[in-house]
């Protein structure tokens, strides 16, 4: 069921408490807490304070990259594009501090460029009437040519510390500096990107639940005529949720730069497989009209978790390949058996 | 007649590649009158009503309301003229519950900006049961109602705003005989506020009922338009079907409507 209007009780993070949560979330919370106390017992390393900070950053990524997919998922559309969006965002943002602009203005600009790239494909998909898949496939081209033109295919190092801070700081870390100089972390704090996940979250959930353009946007996945022939600005509708993904897109690529102080103009490939996965695990369908920000958050979790997880346990990269496309295919799964009358 | 009338469409033209749907048609309408669209399957009546609903570019003629020449490029267009529209396909959004469609592209707003789900629950609530008192699911999706009730919702989603035209594709094609009585009081309601109401249907005896006038179309042209106690069923029949009245019609009426339209 598509609660896309319900009151507004029900939206944002408190989706995830249990009461009127749909089924497909639920059984994606439920593996979420069998997937942590399975990985936990496994090894006793993954639930230490570090591996928790280090899953909150790789899910941070994933789930930004997640929420603006599942805008463009709820219209019924597809954005193949967004890994190399963030690497071009990234490659911007560093390009921009070289050249002697400030970090935070920096940052701005890759962000832009990743909202410029969105644009472009919304107006792709909606002027030239090409298929969201297509569209968006070239600029999955594009963006990551333009990265590996601009840097020559050279990472950019040496962006200062600032340029690290959004990756790496934390908000109440308390540290302490021990006699031989060297400091000691004696409360890790909340991460910058755990901070700005849960920001983003809330806004784009709240955009879905409360704002004319998120209904606008479930209507025209819904039923794309239906919503034209009442007065829905469809086209609008589509440039404004491509935008957002590659703008989102953008601000996942500055976390990621940032967290390794590197423009990497190669990070990111196939990053838009997890941002699906994650939206699709959340109970986003592909045919448009459903899904919700607090499922694809489980989802990003799981992802995250389940990279993560397998990683301590000493699972080769392959099989996490390997072992990711049997739960995405199983999650669709279940949403077939969910729509079936 | 001295007012200009509400609508007046002229010369509209609609093809599909080498398919002329809707073939040089000119037809008109009146406050407070109801004018019944006829015709056989794809003879055109849709393709003819999308187009002053502004969902479909005509390929050539002029539409005048009130007077004035428009140009319709999109629904919203139609709509703030004043020209409310019953799709034969509904035109509703699956996922969205019942008040989400109705105010589907003019929805109610708090202070701030948000949605007033709130008040457009309490809205819809009123105007559906109206229609159907026995309305009760406003929360559900719409993909879960049945077929009648979809339809009262895209009934009532024409009648709730300010409406000086409305069109009604086949609006009660899935209509109980109760609902049906209904729609039928509602469109004498509408009549006798001075709204316009364009009816395509293939009830013929709804037709007779509700109707000051007849237009029928056959295989896109116009072959017809007649008042109502001009007519019998069985003309009307003659003109859906050969597009031309019985022979024992005198030809002299026919020409006379045919330069009226
Ligand atoms: N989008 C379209 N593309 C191509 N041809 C179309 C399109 N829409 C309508 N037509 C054609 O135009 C003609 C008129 O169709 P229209 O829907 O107006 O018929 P109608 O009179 O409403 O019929 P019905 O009583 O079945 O509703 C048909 O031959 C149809 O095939
Ligand atoms: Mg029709």
């Amino acid at each position: 069921m598509s609660d896309a209007s319900k009151p507004a009780s029900e939206f944002g993070l408190s989706g995830m408490i249990p009461a009127g949560v749909s089924l497909h979330r639920l059984s994606a919370l439920l593996t979420l807490c069998l997937l942590i106390a399975g990985f936990a017992l496994s090894s006793p390393a993954f639930f230490s304070i570090n591996n928790g900070l280090t899953i909150l950053l790789q899910t941070s990524v994933i789930g930004l990259l997640g929420i603006g997919m599942t805008l463009v998922i709820v219209t019924g559309g597809i954005d193949l594009s967004v890994g190399s969006v963030l690497a071009l965002s990234g490659v911007v943002s560093a390009m921009a501090v070289k050249a002697g602009v400030p970090v935070v203005p920096a940052m701005g600009a890759g962000v832009a460029a990743g909202a410029a790239c969105g644009a472009f494909n919304g107006l792709v998909i909606t002027k030239l009437r090409i298929p969201p898949f297509v569209a968006t496939l070239g600029m999955m081209l594009i963006a990551r040519g333009l990265a590996l033109q601009l840097t020559g295919a050279i990472p950019i190092s040496g962006l200062g510390e600032a340029f690290g801070l959004l990756g790496n700081g934390a908000l109440f870390r308390v540290v302490e500096m021990r006699p031989n100089g060297f400091p000691n972390v004696i409360f890790p704090g909340i991460p910058y990107p755990a901070i700005l996940l849960l920001i983003v979250a809330v806004a784009v959930a709240y955009l879905l639940r409360r704002r004319q353009i998120g209904r606008h946007i479930f209507a025209t996945g819904s039923n794309e005529e239906a919503a034209r022939l009442s007065g829905v600005r469809v086209d609008r509708t589509k440039l404004y949720a491509y935008t957002m993904s590659g703008a989102l897109a953008g601000l996942a690529g500055n976390v990621l730069m940032s967290r390794l102080i590197t423009a990497q103009p190669s990070e990111g490939v196939m990053a838009e497989l997890d941002a699906i996965a994650a939206a699709v695990i959340g109970g986003a369908s592909l045919s448009g009209g459903v899904g919700t920000i607090s499922g694809t958050m489980i989802g990003a979790f799981i992802i995250g978790i389940l990279r993560n997880g397998l990683n301590m346990a000493g699972v080769s990269a392959f099989i996490q390949q390997i072992v990711i496309g049997f739960v995405v295919i199983g999650a669709v799964w279940i949403d077939q058996i969910r729509n079936r009358p | 007649m001295s007012a200009a009338p509400l609508v007046e469409m002229i010369g509209i033209e609609k093809h599909f590649g080498g398919i002329r749907a809707v073939d040089g048609v000119s037809i008109d309408l009146h406050r407070g009158e109801v004018v019944g669209l006829l015709g056989h399957n794809g003879a055109g009546k849709s393709c003819l009503m999308r187009i002053l609903s502004g969902a479909m570019a005509p390929s050539g003629g002029e539409i005048r309301i009130m007077g004035e020449p428009v140009s319709f490029t999109e629904p919203n267009d139609a709509r703030e003229a004043g020209i409310e529209t019953i799709y034969q396909t509904l035109a509703l959004a699956d996922h969205l519950d019942a008040p989400a469609n109705l105010f589907l592209g003019r929805e109610l707003k708090t202070r701030f900006g948000n949605l007033d789900d709130r008040a457009m629950l309490k809205a819809a609530r009123e105007v559906l049961a109206r229609l159907n008192p026995n309305f009760k699911n406003l929360g559900d999706p719409v993909s879960s109602l049945s077929g009648g009730q979809r339809q009262v919702i895209a009934i009532a989603r024409a009648i709730y705003f300010d409406t000086k035209v409305l069109i009604m594709d086949e609006p009660t094609a899935a209509l109980g005989p109760s609902e049906t009585a209904m729609v039928a009081g509602l469109i004498k309601e509408l009549r006798a506020e001075g709204i316009g109401i364009f009816l395509v249907s293939h009830d013929m005896h709804d037709v007779f009922e509700l109707c000051d006038r007849v237009v029928v179309m056959n295989k896109g042209r116009l072959v017809g338009s007649h008042a109502i106690d001009e007519v019998t069923k069985d003309d009307v029949l003659s003109l859906i079907v050969k597009g031309e009245l019985p022979a024992d019609w005198s030809a002299r009426n026919l020409t006379q409507a045919a330069q009226h339209a």
